[in-house]
């Protein structure tokens, strides 16, 4: 098209350094988009150097990590961003798993609705035991060996990895927490029930993270699961109240978990740091 | 340092599919040239750069929305400048390059060449004051919108309205 | 200049009924320390320990000048630390620049920019741009060790543990791993871990012979090859004399040990010192 003509060189130059006037530069630059010639001409008036650094940059940018749901929605909270990536890599933290525990208390709460008679009662004890339990699993998943292949990596790291590891419990338990406040909104007669699972799920999550300091998070998780289970179990078998294990008695107990989880974790808590006597 | 001949098409094809080299051989050939333009409309070289960076990543990950109508470098340079306005949007403590007062004489020769460009209009154009002309030059040579010719040029809207009309009806004048 | 910059004095360390280290001291000074030795010797758990990984049950550490049972030293230690562990455990759906950039931000890398320009310079240090974006569980086994080795070298290191840096590379890349390694030790302290005799002969000043957790060795190659001076000799098959002996490619027996009169002495290498050294160790366990 206007291939018969091209710019010279001088002019090319004067464009460059920024000298030429506005209407020539606009013919250049229209003239530009469509002629190979001038624009090869132009090229070296750009150091080589800067396009190597930029073209470095563009390399740095399209390889660097692609932010995920979960990190998004940290990112849009005002959460940093280097803690963002940090929070996004916990397991517990991943759609996948927000996803079970909907389902499961989902599930659980679509039951005490339709099921009847001593079927609602069955079904609001599993959705208060699943609402109680989930972030504790999702706790004991959030760090660890085993479980964060970087661990050992992670504990000759600067980042104190008590504060890591609190960041991730903290995340896990309002991710959870949140899921099973929602669910509880579905239950038929919403009332105190609804929200019975909270402070037993604060204490079980407590006292695994305490107990874990002495044994792998994962069996403490389990073995802190099974025993209030087993507990929780009995009591609502004996009293024939499916929602006994949550009543005063049951929050007293919590509390109490609560309390002595968090005294005896404040001491135990340097096991984390890796590096000293445990 | 890759080179390659295949055609800017091919290449985005190529960049598409997720070829690194196709990248670089389009960055190679289309940096350079992108630089200069935006030099021009914005003095802040470090931002420039950064503009250039940001204009090849969204190259590499929007290679796919290429649809084949028009030229490749009025594609990257639709990209490039508003990739600047974004920035410029963002931290509009970024200089801004000065209109150039320098008016320069329009050599008889240099009319010949304006005259293969844009005929009349290059003298036209050359007798509208520097903020006109910027205006023009923001919004029918670089087709953007009346917003993003305001966060461009650090003036409002409202400006920009008011001193295209105004230079409509010059260049009309003058073009009668 | 030449204090020494890692100080390890008597340190024991048991896990259970297992005896780990035994005893073990020895000074590094700036430079590289190789640490030479069978398994089960205790390389790890002491390099675990330079890492501030793990405490010793007793005996003193000192690294950098500082001791790493103190909470805010071995904060310091941490902050001037590189560590390759001898499996360090990757985020599989990670990407190898993923991976490495979520550990910089461990080492406190807040700024975005900085770090993912310093995440970039390491892989490309070990050799990796080509393959940044590439998922670890897609990478080779060699390329896994370089990932790893890469997230050492974040923020140029004093100190630099490294645990079997060279297995699984080939002669290549281990040949690269030297270059990289000696390139950084004039004036920063690295202490690695190896089976490979040829490793210590081409890339370290100071060498370290550990076995049964105590460290058996502590000095220079040249010293250690020349444990084997005058016990080594070749013979036309096993000398009865000798401690170990093997089978060369030219049909001869290269025998070490104490040589009988009129053997056929020859040069000693390091590789010959260090299984004098090892080799007389356990045939001393095996007699008691």
């Amino acid at each position: 098209m206007t291939a018969a003509w091209h710019a010279d060189l001088q002019m090319l130059s004067a464009y460059a350094d920024g000298g030429l006037d506005d209407v020539r530069a606009s013919s250049i630059e229209a003239h530009l988009l469509s002629c190979e010639t001038c624009r090869d001409l132009l090229a070296p008036a750009v150091p080589a150097a800067t396009i190597d650094r930029v073209w470095q940059g563009v390399v740095i940018a399209t390889v660097a990590p692609h932010a995920g749901i979960v990190e998004r929605v940290l990112l849009r909270a005002g959460v940093r961003d280097d803690i963002a990536r940090l929070l996004a890599a916990t397991p517990s933290l991943r759609v996948s798993w927000f996803l079970a525990e909907s389902l499961a208390l989902g599930f659980a709460a679509f039951a005490a609705n339709v099921a009847p008679g001593g079927g609602a009662d069955a079904a609001l004890f599993l959705f208060l035991v699943i609402a109680a339990l989930a972030p504790v699993a999702g706790v004991a998943a959030a760090f660890g060996p085993g479980l964060d292949p970087t661990y050992e990596i992670g504990i000759a790291a600067p980042m104190r990895n008590e504060r890591l590891l609190l960041m991730r419990t903290l995340a896990v338990l309002a991710t959870s927490l949140a899921i099973a406040g929602l669910a509880a909104i579905a239950l038929p007669g919403f009332d105190r029930a609804a929200i019975a699972w909270l402070l037993p799920s604060l204490g079980l999550c407590l006292t695994t993270v305490t107990l874990a300091t002495w044994i792998r998070p994962v069996v403490a998780a389990i073995v802190v699961a099974m025993t209030w289970l087993a507990v929780a179990a009995s009591v609502t078998a004996a009293r024939s109240d499916p929602v006994a294990a949550f009543r005063s008695g049951g929050q007293v107990l919590a509390l109490a978990l609560i309390v002595i989880s968090a005294l005896v974790l404040s001491r135990r808590r340097v096991v984390y740091e890796g590096g000293v006597a445990a | 340092m890759t080179v390659r001949a295949d055609g800017d098409e091919a290449l985005l094809r190529a960049v598409a599919q997720g070829d690194r080299e196709a990248l670089e051989a389009l960055y190679r050939r289309h940096a350079p040239w992108l630089m200069v333009r935006l030099s021009r409309r914005c003095s802040d070289p470090g931002l420039v750069e950064e503009v250039v960076q940001d204009t090849f990543v969204a190259v590499w990950r929007g290679a796919g929305r290429y649809r084949g109508t028009g030229e490749v470098p009025a594609w990257i340079w639709g990209i490039g400048i508003r990739r600047l306005i974004d920035r410029l949007r963002r931290s509009p403590a970024a200089v801004m390059r000065e209109v150039p007062h320098d008016e320069v004489s329009i050599s008889a020769e240099d009319q010949v060449l304006l005259g293969v460009e844009h005929g009349d209009l290059g003298t036209a154009l050359g007798r509208l004051s520097p903020e006109l002309r910027a205006v023009v030059q923001a919004t029918v040579l670089d087709g953007l919108t009346t917003k993003e010719a305001a966060t461009l040029l650090g003036i409002p809207q409202g400006t920009v309205k008011t001193r295209a009309a105004r230079a409509r009806r010059e260049l009309r004048e003058a073009l009668a | 200049m030449s204090l020494p910059t890692v100080e390890i004095a008597d340190v024991h360390k048991r896990f259970g009924r297992t005896t780990a280290l035994d005893g073990v001291g020895f000074d590094a000074p700036t430079g590289i320390t190789g640490l030479l030795g069978p398994n089960g010797a205790g390389k790890t758990t002491l390099l675990r320990m330079l890492a501030t990984v793990l405490a010793p049950d007793s005996g003193s550490l000192r690294l950098l000048g500082w001791n790493p049972a103190v909470a805010d030293e071995r904060l310091a230690i941490r902050r001037r630390l590189g560590y390759m562990p001898q499996e360090p455990g990757f985020h599989q759906t990670f990407t190898a620049f993923e991976f490495v950039d979520y550990v910089a931000i461990l080492k406190e890398m807040t700024d975005r920019k900085a770090r993912h320009d310093e995440v970039a310079r390491v892989l490309a240090l070990v050799g990796l741009e080509g393959v940044m974006e590439r998922k670890i569980k897609a990478l080779s086994g060699g390329m896994r060790r370089r990932v790893a080795l890469a997230q050492s070298l974040l923020g140029d290191p004093d100190l630099l543990v490294l645990d079997e840096p060279t297995a699984g590379l080939d002669p290549e890349q281990r040949l690269r791993f030297r270059e990289i390694v000696s390139e950084r030790a004039s004036d920063r302290t690295v202490v690695l871990s190896t089976h490979q005799t040829e490793d210590v002969a081409a890339l370290c000043p100071r060498v370290v012979v550990m076995l049964d957790g105590v460290a058996l060795f502590d000095g220079t190659p040249r010293e250690l090859t020349d444990v084997a001076s005058g016990r080594v000799w070749l013979a036309p098959e096993r000398s009865a004399a000798a401690r170990l002996s093997w089978r060369t490619p030219d049909g001869s027996h290269r025998n070490i040990g104490e040589a009988p009169a009129g053997a056929d002495l020859v040069a000693p290498t390091l590789e010959d010192g260090y299984l004098l050294l090892v080799g007389d160790r356990a045939f001393a366990e095996e007699a008691a």
